[in-house]
């Protein structure tokens, strides 16, 4: 059985993403993130996702020990929201205040067809978000994958390592393709 | 996949651990807290007592549906009709945040009397993810402290069992349909009541405009539904505004509050868009509503917000 942890950053949806990972058989638990990277050493997880939460990336600098995660994990880590902004800061790129922030429906397009983690997901879908800031300067190690109407960087990927991040959330209901998504970070988290 | 039958066995199991003794528990009637008691009602045999608080800001009907329903799954239980002292405690206050707490601790004293009179430790909640999750604490921001988390005073002598705390509505009636109650696909109603669907101050008079309201929306829907007119909304209500407008009623002026109508999809709650419902089916609810209120209603709007950015109910 494949272990991913989520990492606690106090989001709404924290705890579905715990449940989408619960429903695809997987081993899961969420831990706070003032867990040090030893102790996830110890219980051999294959996967990390950074949930999103109410601090204010773009105002903040740390997010717990997210960034020993991102310095440690050989495995593969998906940021999602503030996990996914807190990513890119620690990389070398920059979260601010959105111009025209997003809560709710929102159509995504992907800018890169076969990227592993969208597999099986239309170039165009329907996601829900809920954002106040957003990733404005892509750290130079990543590639962009998708975007919307007001946020360039829906989606990124480290070239050489197994990290994502995704503005948008996967894990609820609302979002048409988001168990695929999971379902694909399963499988990477598997090999 | 959640197994509804394995979750059954577990939770009875881990309750014959939990709880050593007698317990009450907190019955709205909903299916939460219906599916809590008869979990927690096998596995300490009979020793819990569903105690059923009217707090002035039930539904139409609500208090003879819930006093006949606990008869019918046999379940000990005491009524306790507090209708007054909630009115009482609620008058001249405004904020949502207020109402809840107030509300939340108001019904813990009653569960604290009735357990002293009993001599019981033990107090189950229905409480579900979404129940926990959107009250915050540590990290997690408030949104709204809901009655039996975020609403619970700091100091009570009960000592809390929620059997359903990881689960969400959709696992909740899952496992109902598996205890075969006919529970199990209603519609969630708050804690805190109408209380929380009256913005302002939630007097008797506008608990009852907003009660009327909610009944006519409630039923027209139900309707609409049965006809094959539209799907079935997870959650469908009318609020009371305080915002006045003019109208005219039989050639003369008239002067009276809004009713905004809110229905919703969703599966989980944690996110919902706003339901389709047909023009005709919202135009009788106008105008029910607006005849059956007179002079207090004469303005009805349609609320078509989406969860985020907005949650169901307006408190």
């Amino acid at each position: 059985m494949v272990r991913i942890y989520v990492i606690d950053n106090g989001g709404q949806w924290t705890h579905r993403e715990w449940r989408t990972l619960r429903d695809l058989d997987v081993d899961t638990e969420i831990v706070p993130n003032t867990t040090p990277f030893q102790d996830l050493q110890d219980e051999e997880i294959n996967g990390l996702v950074l949930s999103g939460g109410a601090p204010r990336i773009a105002l903040d600098s740390n997010l717990g020990n997210c960034a020993e995660y991102l310095e440690k994990a050989e495995f593969p880590v998906l940021g999602i929201c503030a996990g996914h902004q807190f990513m890119a800061k620690f990389f070398g790129g920059w979260a601010e205040p959105s111009k025209i922030p997003e809560f709710g429906k929102v159509e995504l397009t992907l800018l890169k067809e076969g990227d592993i983690l969208f597999d099986g997901v239309p170039k165009k879908s329907i996601v829900w978000e809920s954002h106040n800031d957003e990733v404005t300067i892509l750290p130079k190690l990543f590639d962009r994958l998708a975007e919307s109407e007001n946020c360039k960087i829906q989606a990124m990927r480290h070239k050489n390592k197994p990290f994502y991040g995704l503005q948008f959330h996967p894990e609820v209901e609302h979002t048409q393709h988001g168990e695929q998504i999971f379902k694909n970070f399963v499988k990477m988290c598997e090999k | 996949m959640f197994d509804a039958k394995k979750f059954i066995d577990k939770t009875v199991a881990k309750l014959k651990e939990d709880v050593p003794g007698k317990a009450l528990i907190a019955f709205s009637g909903g299916v939460d807290s219906t599916v809590s008691a008869l979990l927690v009602n096998r596995a300490i045999e009979n020793q819990l007592i569903a105690v059923n608080v009217d707090t002035g800001y039930m539904r139409k009907n609500e208090p003879d549906n819930v006093k006949k329903m606990m008869k019918e799954l046999g379940l000990n239980f005491r009524f306790v009709d507090a209708s007054k002292e909630f009115y009482r405690e609620l008058k001249g206050v405004e904020d949502p945040e207020k109402k809840r707490k107030i509300i939340g601790e108001k019904f813990i004293r009653i569960f604290e009397k009735v357990a002293e009179e009993e001599q019981i430790k033990y107090l189950v909640q229905g409480t579900i993810a979404p129940d926990w999750i959107e009250s915050g604490g540590g990290l997690r921001d408030n949104i709204k402290s809901h009655h039996n988390v975020g609403g619970l005073p700091k100091t009570m002598t009960l000592k809390l069992i929620e059997p359903l705390r990881d689960l969400y509505k959709d696992e909740v009636r899952k496992v109902a349909r598996e205890l075969k109650l006919n529970v199990s696909e209603r519609q969630p109603f708050p804690g805190p009541g109408l209380a929380i669907r009256i913005i302002g101050e939630a007097t008797p008079e506008r608990t009852e405009i907003v009660r009327e309201a909610c009944d006519i929306v409630e039923k027209e829907i139900e309707r609409a539904v049965e006809k094959g007119l539209m799907e079935r909304p997870w959650q469908y209500f009318a609020v009371l505004m305080p915002v006045k407008t003019v109208g005219v009623h039989g050639d003369k002026r008239a002067y009276g509050n809004t009713i905004a109508i809110r229905a919703v999809q969703s599966v989980d709650a944690m996110t919902c868009h706003y339901s389709t419902i047909p023009h005709e089916v919202i135009d009788t609810i106008s105008t029910k509503i607006t005849n059956n209120l007179k002079e207090k209603i004469n303005r009805i709007v349609y609320d078509v917000t989406n969860k985020p950015p907005g949650t169901v109910e307006w408190e």
